[in-house]
């Protein structure tokens, strides 16, 4: 599972996490099992965040604090190696006690032990596994035509990947907000004024492909960073500065865009867009991928690469986990919170400046109810509401997941009704599962 | 290393969509285009229609499906799919994109707008697979045929009945519109201001956005009863908005002080006709569903191998309390 080189050392640097895993490998006592396995069950994000950059010692308070919400076990080893870096905070005591309070009480047998790593496996991929078995049914369930499974023809799974990649790329942003225990209900508005900002700026005011889309996405990250402060600064829930975050963005689509939905037309002439945006509409490679697939592709591995490697995602994951601890170990939460919600509004901008183009139109009526699907994601990808466990990985499965279900469920004609019971279906099992996984 | 678990394995999940699309590729692109070689079988061949419609949500849009449902049970040759966008003009292209995945012989469509959804009926119409666009128009002539309503005739008829039978003497009106940004609101306005001018006496003298809810057209005029002391008439631009201005007035028990007129006359038991037969509107105004003529166009088309008019244009109805209960019955043979 690790690499003997991560063995424990009193390094402060080294987080529990990594000590107990790494325990597992260096053939350890009964006691020190189950924090190995306390280790394997903590979303992979969340230990990797953590551990890539172990010269801030200030983080560990809050992962550790994170982690003792969850009642599992921890060697008594793990936690006083990394207690005396630690700021002689509340959190850290308590992070440290409860934790080996429970790692004594508990000592299940290996055989449990290495079955319980098996299924924590399964359940940290549910989304991967679900995304495929989704995919398998399709394959079973699609129509055929001359023999030809339609499903997996080029033109259906591109088509697939093309309707999934808007709300693929909100939910990225989503994954974000919610892995910082917040929600953000503005995405689809600003969509919308995104999409009627590209419009106008290109159709009606004659601007350019790049300062159009420049200013688009700056307003989408000032909306979003506003509502970041309104949310950290004056401390009203997410929820609520979101909610009028929608309205906001709603309203100023509306106006921009006099209420009605402005068409895009391509060329060089006076209200036309020029032809560089409506590239961004098309297909490459030979017609087959769809230009918004790749930004929703780049998007995606962008995000995952950022929660690897830089400090601000162990920041990220330390607010979500618990914000207090991490307030008292020094996170610059307000800023984290800012930042996040500025990113989201940054994604939803683009998502409505891919919508724009492949529409041929920005309307104020454009992407409503969008961020419902990409909170449905986010959820079915493994992120848990309550903040600061899950991964953008997980959500990109989850959005495909909705994606091929969506396609499939119409190849079949499947009655858009019923459709609709079935995809709620799928989101509450997917959120059962989560309820059944074994570290929570 | 669990580190790399997650990209791995979106990485095969990615492969492996990759693969299906590198291995159906050469199937797929060989094959001759679908559309153009079985359009018209004619009586002994079998046909799958797929009708996209924008918003089943909205009573009208339900109707047409139900109409084309009923229709096409009549003609036995035909299967026809349904698909709605809940008026996500994104999720109506991929509705479309869906059928012809499943190489559909006809395509019907009601655009939930016309710009958006003008490439993909175009894609759908350069296969050779006849389209025929109901209610709304899309962009430019790649399609068979639009049949639908004239929404400026409509308020025309409305304005001219207003004008000469229902306020002849002149008198305050309030207009309540559809979304704002519609074009169906906007013709509908355009054709009911015009023709009133036939009577100089007739005031509109306040209007507002009842979005076509009805819980909306009520709100709004609770408002507008507030703020106008006298009111004659209240023209709302669809029935369910017209009886929510009904229940507001009611409300305050100034119902009998006024008229109420919409559009639309669903021939449903929640629709304008019965609103009519009841007393509750003193008229409205059929607005076509097309579901009918859409089946009998298709049929034409590929049944009995000939062509149909490029633009087909259905007139509007008077209902009132005169024929409300007897086209109802009409519209509704079997119940």
């Amino acid at each position: 599972m690790t690499n003997p080189q991560d063995a424990p050392t009193p390094s402060s640097a080294q987080r529990p996490a990594d000590q107990l895993a790494s325990a597992d490998a260096a053939g350890r006592t009964v006691a020190d099992v189950p924090a190995a396995q306390t280790g394997a069950e903590q979303p992979e994000d969340a230990v990797a965040s953590a551990g890539a950059a172990p010269q801030y010692p200030v983080v560990e308070a809050a992962s550790a604090e994170a982690a003792a919400e969850q009642p599992d076990g921890r060697s008594a080893d793990g936690p006083s190696a990394t207690a005396p870096s630690l700021s002689p905070t509340s959190a850290s005591t308590r992070a440290a006690s409860s934790s080996t309070a429970v790692g004594v009480g508990t000592a299940p047998t290996a055989v449990a032990e290495k079955s319980g790593g098996v299924v924590a496996t399964l359940f940290r991929f549910q989304s991967v596994f679900g995304l495929l078995a989704v995919f398998v049914a399709a394959i079973i369930f699609s129509p055929r035509r001359d023999g030809e499974i339609l499903f997996v023809s080029a033109d259906n799974l591109a088509n697939v990947v093309r309707a999934v990649s808007e709300i693929g790329i909100i939910a990225v942003g989503m994954t974000f907000v919610i892995l910082l225990g917040g929600i953000d209900l503005s995405v689809g508005a600003v969509l919308g004024l995104a999409a009627v900002g590209s419009a106008v700026l290109m159709v009606e005011s004659g601007w350019g492909f790049l300062p159009s889309v420049v200013v688009v996405l700056a307003i989408g990250l000032v909306f979003g960073a506003l509502q970041g402060m309104a949310t950290a600064m004056i401390g009203i829930q997410s929820f609520i500065v979101t909610l009028a975050g929608l309205q906001i963005a709603r309203g100023l689509a509306r106006i921009w865009s006099d209420g009605q939905g402005v068409a895009i037309a391509y060329g060089n002439g006076p209200h036309e867009a020029p032809d560089s945006f409506a590239i961004l509409g098309e297909r490459t490679f030979g017609g087959l991928v769809p230009i918004p697939v790749l930004i929703f592709a780049v998007v995606a591995i962008a995000a995952v690469v950022f929660l690897r490697v830089s400090a601000f995602s162990r920041h990220l994951y330390a607010v979500g986990g618990n914000e207090k601890a991490a307030r008292l170990s020094g996170v610059p939460v307000i800023r984290v919170k800012i930042a996040v919600f500025a990113i989201c509004g940054l994604l939803a901008s683009l998502a409505g400046i891919v919508h724009a183009v492949q529409l041929n139109q920005g309307s104020p009526n454009d992407g409503i109810g969008y961020e419902l699907d990409a909170i449905a994601a986010v959820v079915i990808g493994g992120t848990s509401l309550a903040g600061g466990r899950g991964s953008v990985a997980g959500t990109v499965a989850g959005a495909l997941l909705l994606g091929v279900l969506n396609n499939i469920l119409a190849l079949n004609n499947i009655d858009s009704n019923i459709q609709l019971l079935i995809k709620g279906l799928v989101i509450v099992a997917a959120a059962a599962l989560q309820r059944l996984r074994p570290a929570s | 290393m669990r580190n790399l678990k997650a990209p791995l394995a979106a990485a095969a999940v990615a492969a492996l969509v990759l693969a299906g699309c590198g291995t159906t590729n050469d199937r797929t692109s060989d094959k001759p285009q679908a559309g153009a070689s079985k359009q018209c079988k004619g009586a002994d061949g079998k046909y799958v229609i797929g009708m996209s419609q924008a918003n089943v949500a909205e009573p009208y849009r339900q109707r047409m499906d139900d109409d084309i449902k009923a229709a096409a049970k009549d003609v036995p040759q035909f299967d026809v799919k349904f698909a709605d966008a809940a008026q996500d003009n994104a999720k109506q292209v991929a509705d479309v994109e869906n059928y012809l995945t499943q190489q559909i012989d006809l395509l019907i469509i009601s655009p939930n707008e016309a710009k958006p959804l003008t490439a993909v009926v175009k894609k759908a119409y350069d296969k050779g697979i006849p389209v025929l666009v109901l209610d709304r128009k899309v962009e430019g002539d790649a399609y068979t045929g639009f049949i639908g309503g004239d929404n400026v005739e409509i308020g025309t008829e409305a304005g001219k009945y207003v004008a000469e039978k229902l306020l002849p003497q002149g008198g305050n009106v309030v207009e309540l519109k559809g979304l704002a940004g519609a074009t169906p609101q906007a013709e509908r306005h355009q054709g009911f201001v015009d023709a009133i001018k036939a009577n100089p006496k007739i005031k509109i003298v306040a209007d507002a956005s009842g979005d076509w809810l009805r819980e909306k057209g009520q709100a709004q005029m609770d408002a507008l009863l507030k703020a106008n002391p006298k009111i004659d008439l209240v023209y709302a631009h669809n029935d369910p908005m017209a009886e929510g201005a009904y229940l507001a007035a009611k409300a305050v028990h100034r119902e009998k002080e006024m008229k109420f007129i919409g559009i639309d006359a669903l021939p449903i038991p929640s629709g304008g006709i019965k609103a009519v037969e009841e007393g509750r509107l003193s008229a409205t105004f059929t607005y076509p569903t097309n579901g009918k003529e859409a089946i009998a166009a298709a049929k034409k088309i590929l049944v009995d191998c000939g062509s149909i008019e490029k633009t087909q244009t259905l007139k509007t109805r008077l209902i009132d309390k005169d024929n409300a209960a007897s086209i109802y019955a009409e519209e509704n043979p079997t119940g």
